[in-house]
């Protein structure tokens, strides 16, 4: 039984024909949307300007739906979990194209500008664009740059493992302390006054989950960078 | 010139049809190659299609960013926040699936050797 999977003109004409059909009903289904709705993002807007930070999006990610985003971690680190099962034999292979002296002498010059870039991302992101999860992939392509120009360079195991575990604990710790102090997981527990809005401390425990969640992806996207380069081959 | 994309429907119908050829492409790339790594960069195209769709039906050029800024002072006139949000989300997510999938793929080649797709009979007798 063969396995070819070869597309005949009249299929393919058929399925231009229902894109095209497709198309024509969602534009005017578009043309017909109402210029004024209230949605549930005007109600937390208005629950914003009450308690929260300059960045609303930040407050929606980590406070309203912090409960999500703590899933959303976990789904990570499975992921990183399991790319480290899959590619765990540990048959160590160079590879095969060497890096040259260019690319390791920008290595060395861009690798702490890179480092401080994501580390500003993640602290600033309750105040301007950014946050943990856009610092960490940032902190990431740095190990990566790394990692494809120093054919010697391997993360310490030790200082990965050590730094994830302090952020997973960390996050639910600080959702406890909120359902005890405040009977509401993840409740923002720390002074957050309203006239410090926009300044950098600010927000009671939003930068600070902020934060850890950066150390957290960072950690993690750095390890499975590591895998896919290192043991792939 | 562009004066017509001042206007929310027309610059929505843009978004969509953008968006949706882009679907196209990946599920046509979906549906005709063979290579593993191949179909995983299809998925990750029609995730990215979809993720442009949400944001940008979102989208009104008569409010601002949902951020405080020197010129905009209180949370009214502002973008709805919730599906930055939710793509933000959704994005990690697509990620750590291209990610895994991707390594299956590589240890299904170390394993056996093969890379395509219709190749794939070893459980079938």
């Amino acid at each position: 039984m063969s396995f070819k999977r070869d597309i005949s003109t009249s299929s393919l004409s058929g399925f231009t024909l229902s894109a095209i059909l497709i198309l024509t009903i969602l534009s005017i289904l578009i043309q017909n949307i109402p210029k004024q709705i209230t949605t549930a993002g005007d109600k937390l807007l208005e629950l914003n300007s009450q308690e929260g930070v300059s960045n609303a999006v930040t407050s929606v990610v980590v406070y309203f739906r912090g409960f999500d985003t703590l899933g959303e971690i976990a789904v990570l680190f499975i992921a990183s979990l399991g790319i480290g099962l899959m590619l765990s034999n540990n048959t160590k292979c160079d590879i095969k194209a060497q890096s040259n002296f260019m690319l390791k002498t920008a290595a060395k010059i861009l690798f702490p500008i890179i480092l401080l870039f994501g580390i500003y991302i993640i602290v600033y992101g309750h105040l301007s664009p950014g946050g943990g999860f856009q610092g960490g992939v940032i902190i990431a392509s740095a190990i990566l740059l790394l990692v494809i120009s120093y054919q010697n360079f391997e993360l310490s195991h030790k200082i990965i493992e050590l730094l994830e575990t302090f952020a997973g604990i960390s996050y639910v710790l600080i959702g406890l302390i909120g359902l005890i102090v405040l009977d509401k997981f993840l409740g923002n527990f720390l002074p957050s006054n309203i006239s410090n809005m926009g300044m950098l401390l600010s927000g009671g425990i939003i930068p600070i989950i902020y934060i850890i969640i950066g150390i957290k992806v960072g950690s993690e996207m750095s390890l499975i960078v590591q895998n896919l380069i290192r043991r792939a081959q | 010139m562009f004066e017509y994309l001042n206007q929310v429907q027309n610059i929505k119908t843009i978004i969509t049809i953008g968006s949706m050829a882009l679907f196209c492409v990946g599920l046509f790339g979906l549906l005709t190659k063979k290579h593993f790594i191949k179909i995983f960069i299809s998925i990750a195209i029609m995730e990215s299609s979809l993720f442009l769709f949400f944001i940008g039906l979102s989208y009104n050029s008569s409010l601002v960013a949902p951020i405080l800024t020197k010129n905009h002072q209180n949370f009214s006139q502002m973008n709805d926040p919730i599906p930055h949000a939710m793509i933000l989300t959704a994005i990690v997510i697509g990620m750590s699936v291209l990610a895994l999938g991707i390594s299956f793929a590589i240890e299904y080649y170390k394993v056996t050797g093969k890379t395509k797709i219709d190749e794939m009979k070893d459980l079938r007798h």
